[in-house]
């Protein structure tokens, strides 16, 4: 045997991967490239944004598809590292299968992609991360993000726990030990002193991410008796985190503010008081939601379909689909009906505003989304997952101006900034 | 034109013709040969008996300073980047081979992994830095006074690394044919007569340790060039078990074997995806137990066998 | 003063007592058969799974809650059984001889194959299951409120150690392995099926590694990775108590544990780094170890 099967192992890989002729033809199908976890702990989070975008796509397919293209998605599992994530990217991008990506759900993917987008000329929508570090260093082109970003979300949750707790003297955090969570550190951090300057931090606690054990932190931030414990924990570990730290009594002893609680609140018992919201304004049993008059149609037939209600990141990634579909609708209609290049539906994703199933969303110029910010807390319970004494926050009054060093934004608000914001159960 | 040339030139038109055709392959040949400098390091040391568990430290260090470099202090240019990032790995293999070459076994593997996880930790950590879990991104070099696309720039940097294979390889074989190289072979068979002999094994070993972590840090340089963003996954343990299984997959008998290895992983990877993508792992475990059961010499070992030579260096 | 301080030893030792049972099977597992097991973390993960699943079945079919207590142990020594002859007589012995490296790589294709059957068998989902911590209720130390189970868990520990080293100081098949540690050929000569006895121990370290596993789902989540997480940690500890020294992997799991602890209440950015740190600088000090002893050089 002399190299035979490297040889013809080459030269499969080369049939098989043979360019076809680019065109703007309309295709028999539209090719999407999907990112998110699918396995480790991240998957608790993920998968239900996988399972968003089968549903979203099936009944958009079920409609006619887009532009009477039917979808057809290829996911990829983030799990596998930013070098796997990139080649894949590339792979699909080059083998001309897929015409747009909604990726990625981590914000240190979404970091490694959006230059990617940009020269290999891919309309992608991150559907998920929400670093305020994504549009700051470079302006893409191809790289849209109809979501919320951690400055807006994480101002949001410091103003509904201040207007909850005028009293707060000692604050704690706990964050996973990456930019997602060193960022909300910041920003909570930033808002306290500009909004509340009398609050202490007591404790600042960064666990690794897909850590099994949180219980010397729960002892820790137990022992550092603070009022309120501010937490962006998601996924498997936000799920762990409140299974130890319920038992030990952490819930009774200080109010707990979940910026991903939403996404626990059929897996886990919550205390009461507990504060959760989502990121963004993806609660599919909000007001708007309910006027709007999809998203309770789609819970229920992802309820039959996989055996619970969505999560808020469920209705992100559907919600990002729509958008996609807006654009592709807006540039076949430019386009005088025919079918779009993948540069016009670049163009028609700059300033578009899409009504989602949750709310209204509007790209601005930095591709940036501005999107409400819906918070609550844990009331009492009943058949579906609840939230109670819900604030929608305006996203835009919360974002700061595109370019702008967000953290020195934040320090320029003060605390006659609260008066204006909604008050908690204002949102009804 | 003897033999084992024709193969070669045949092997490495073969990769250079292969992105032609299809244009994805160019970041599959550039990241499958760039690994192949890190294996290769890792297979030096094996020529030893010296099995590393963390040489991917050293393969993270020079993705780090590529990074760093062009993101902090605006240097651009290919060659000093890649220059540097080689320097710096050597420096810093030298400064941990001074205490960790004079362990064997698997002292010296395990205290690899010791020094390693206390980098991954700290690339993970020092955010101001290294920019944390997040890592760096790292832009588009230039080369000389050119200031190329990404896609031009993939291109170059293909048949620059398929470039400095050949060169390095040749290096490599020299190196492994010269008396110090025959000496770290001797490291492995029997220390203290090597020592009789008059040849210090510590020196020995730490030139090779050195060696080992410039090839280890410039495979880092080129990859992250290639992908574009460098993460402190690049120094978890795991990746440095992925050098070894690579060097042995490949043989470690001669300079090709970790680089067949590496393309041979490679492909086979972008094959198994499509198919086998939950499996991956099951399938490289699988080969490397047959590997180490039945093709002691690595699939290098097979070409070599053919050629009917013997005393080729096995585990 | 107390108030503040025994919280820390509390949660030390808790910690500790976590990862003591996976490091001391690695450690056994050296001490007996001169083999590191790059795989022996894939047992701690597989043996947590295997316990989890177990008590979820207990508390699905409504049977007594309790009996998730045997389970815990039942689950342990159904992995060890199954894994521990078949690996060592397969793989493991085949390697006896042929160096470091091939040991390495071997239990390294191992490793790898296991981690994807785990995903393969359990999927990727954590699992949680915290009935036999539900059951036991909490207790109040320094104003912290803490689990009976994290002090039954160091009760545990604490029983393992001492009943390892009755087993290997006074037992005849302790003393049988004592024998065949300090010198294969004599003790083959004088009729000592030594290679049972290396199915034993190897066994033995899958055990205690499985076992670390099951008992610390009661209070931690099990998901894919948690293997190689758990095997630097192990690697860790047993590298700083010296390979092959039992009483070593004791002291180095508080040493490492309460490194963790101190770095979490003082400077919680060194926390990760924690364990490394403490094994570099007392490997840097003493390089084979705390307990441990430098090999002879051969000739």
């Amino acid at each position: 045997m002399r190299l035979p099967t490297l040889r013809s192992l080459l030269l499969a890989t080369a049939l098989a991967a043979a360019p076809s002729a680019h065109a703007a033809d309309k295709p028999a199908s539209l090719g999407l490239g999907v990112f998110t976890f699918l396995s480790g702990p991240a998957a608790a989070y993920g998968l239900p944004g996988k399972q968003g975008a089968e549903l979203i796509i099936e009944q958009i397919n079920a409609e006619g598809g887009i532009g009477g293209v039917p979808v057809a998605a290829t996911f990829v599992d983030e799990a596998q590292g930013a070098e796997g994530v990139i080649s894949e990217y590339r792979r699909l991008a080059e083998s001309d299968s897929v015409e747009a990506m909604i990726a990625a759900l981590s914000s240190g993917n979404c970091l490694a992609l959006s230059p990617l987008a940009t020269q290999l000329q891919m309309p992608t929508i991150a559907w998920n991360c929400d670093t305020h570090q994504l549009f700051l260093k470079d302006a893409s082109s191809y790289y849209f993000r109809p979501n919320g970003n951690t400055v807006a979300e994480f101002v949001a949750y410091v103003v509904y726990f201040l207007e909850q707790h005028p009293d707060v003297q000692r604050v704690a955090i706990i964050n996973p030990d990456y930019a997602f969570g060193h960022d909300a550190a910041s920003i909570v951090k930033a808002a306290l002193a500009a909004l509340k300057p009398d609050v202490e931090i007591v404790a600042e606690l960064f666990p690794k991410l897909g850590a099994a054990t949180y219980q010397t932190e729960i002892s820790r931030l137990s022992a550092s008796r603070p009022d309120v414990i501010f937490s962006n924990l998601w996924g498997g570990d936000l799920e762990n985190f409140v299974r130890q730290a319920t038992p030990r009594g952490l819930f009774r002893q200080s109010t707990v503010v979940l910026a991903l609680g939403e996404t626990v609140l059929q897996s886990t018992d919550l205390p009461e008081g507990t504060i959760v919201g989502v990121l963004g304004d993806g609660w599919w049993r909000s007001p708007d939601a309910q006027r709007i008059g999809k998203a309770e149609a789609f819970a229920e037939a992802y309820e039959e379909k996989y055996g619970s209600y969505p999560v808020f990141p469920t209705m992100k990634m559907a919600n990002s689909i729509l958008v996609l579909k807006a654009a592709y609708e807006k540039a076949i209609e430019a386009n005088g009906g025919e079918w779009p290049s993948q540069e016009q539906v670049a163009e028609a994703l700059k300033g578009l505003t899409v009504e989602t199933m949750t709310g209204d969303v509007t790209l601005r110029e930095d591709n940036d989304g501005v999107v409400d910010q819906v918070i609550g807390t844990v009331g009492s319970e009943g058949d579906l997952p609840s939230i109670a004494d819900m604030a929608r926050f305006d996203g835009a009054a919360l974002l700061p101006p595109a370019g702008e060093d967000p953290i020195a934004w934040i320090e320029t608000l003060t605390p006659a900034f609260l008066e204006g914001q909604p008050k908690p159960g204002s949102y009804q | 034109m003897p033999k084992p040339l024709i193969g070669l030139a045949a092997g490495v038109a073969l990769l250079a013709a292969l992105p032609l055709a299809v244009p994805f392959m160019t970041f599959v040949v550039t990241l499958a040969v760039a690994k192949g400098f890190a294996a290769l390091g890792v297979a030096l040391l094996l020529r030893a008996g010296l099995i590393s568990l963390g040489h991917a430290m050293y393969f993270a260090i020079g993705a780090y300073t590529t990074a760093f470099l062009m993101q902090k202090t605006g240097i651009t240019d290919f060659a000093i980047l890649v220059a540097a990032s080689i320097i710096v790995a050597t420096l810093a293999g030298l400064a941990f081979g001074a205490f960790l070459v004079r362990y064997r076994a698997i002292f010296f593997a395990m205290l690899n992994l010791a020094v390693s996880m206390v980098i991954y930790a700290l690339c993970s950590k020092l955010y101001g830095v290294t920019g944390g879990t997040d890592g760096l991104r790292v832009g588009v070099p230039t080369v000389f006074a050119w200031v190329p696309e990404k896609a031009a720039f993939d291109t170059f940097l293909l048949y620059a690394t398929l470039g400095l294979m050949l060169v390095l390889g040749w290096l490599g074989h020299r190196y492994l044919k010269s008396p110090l190289g025959h000496a770290l072979a001797a490291v492995h068979t029997n220390e203290v007569r090597l020592e009789y002999l008059g040849v210090s094994a510590w020196s020995t070993l730490l030139t090779a340790y050195g060696i080992s972590a410039g090839l280890a840090g410039l495979g880092g340089a080129l990859s992250a060039m290639a992908i574009g963003h460098v993460l402190p996954e690049f120094a978890f343990w795991t990746e440095s078990g992925h050098l070894v299984l690579t060097a042995v997959l490949g043989g470690v008998g001669g300079v090709a074997g970790p680089f067949i290895g590496s393309i041979f992983l490679e492909l086979v990877h972008v094959v198994a995806v499509g198919v086998a993508a939950e499996a991956w792992n099951l399938i490289i475990g699988v080969a490397l137990i047959c590997v180490i059961f039945f093709l002691p010499r690595g699939l290098f070992g097979l070409i070599e066998g053919r050629r009917g030579k013997t005393g080729g260096t096995d585990l | 003063m107390l108030q503040t301080v025994a919280p820390l030893l509390m949660d030390a030792l808790a910690n500790a007592a976590l990862i003591f049972f996976v490091a001391f099977g690695l450690t056994l597992t050296f001490s007996v058969l001169r083999i590191l097991n790059v795989a022996h973390g894939s047992f701690y993960s597989i043996g947590a799974y295997v316990a989890a699943s177990a008590g979820l079945f207990i508390v699905g079919a409504g049977l007594n809650p309790w009996l998730t207590y045997p389970s815990l142990i039942l689950s342990a020594a159904a992995v060890a059984a199954l894994f521990g002859p078949l690996v060592e007589k397969t793989l493991v012995r085949w390697t006896y001889g042929r160096g470091e490296a091939v040991q390495i790589l071997m239990t390294f294709g191992l490793f790898l194959i296991l981690e994807d059957l785990q995903r393969m068998v359990f999927g990727v989902n954590s699992l949680y299951e915290d009935t036999p911590m539900a059951l036991l209720g909490i207790t109040e130390i320094g104003g912290v409120v803490y689990l009976n189970y994290q002090i039954l868990l160091i009760a545990l520990a604490a029983l393992t150690l001492v009943g390892l080293r009755i087993f290997i100081r006074h037992t005849r098949t302790g003393r049988l392995l004592h024998v065949v540690v300090a010198d294969r050929e004599v003790s083959e000569a004088m009729g000592i099926d030594t290679g049972r006895m290396f199915t034993l121990a190897f066994t033995l370290g899958v055990f205690l590694a499985a076992l670390g596993g099951a008992l610390a789902t009661p209070t931690t989540g099990v998901a894919p990775g948690l293997g190689a997480e758990t095997m630097v940690l192990a690697f860790a500890v047993a590298a700083i108590g010296g390979l092959g020294q039992v009483e070593g992997a004791a002291l180095a799991a508080v040493i490492v544990a309460a490194a963790r602890v101190l770095a979490i209440y003082f400077a919680p950015e060194l926390d990760a780094v924690a364990p490394y740190l403490v094994m570099l600088v007392v490997l840097l000090v003493r390089p084979y170890g705390l307990f441990g002893k430098a090999a002879v050089r051969r000739i």
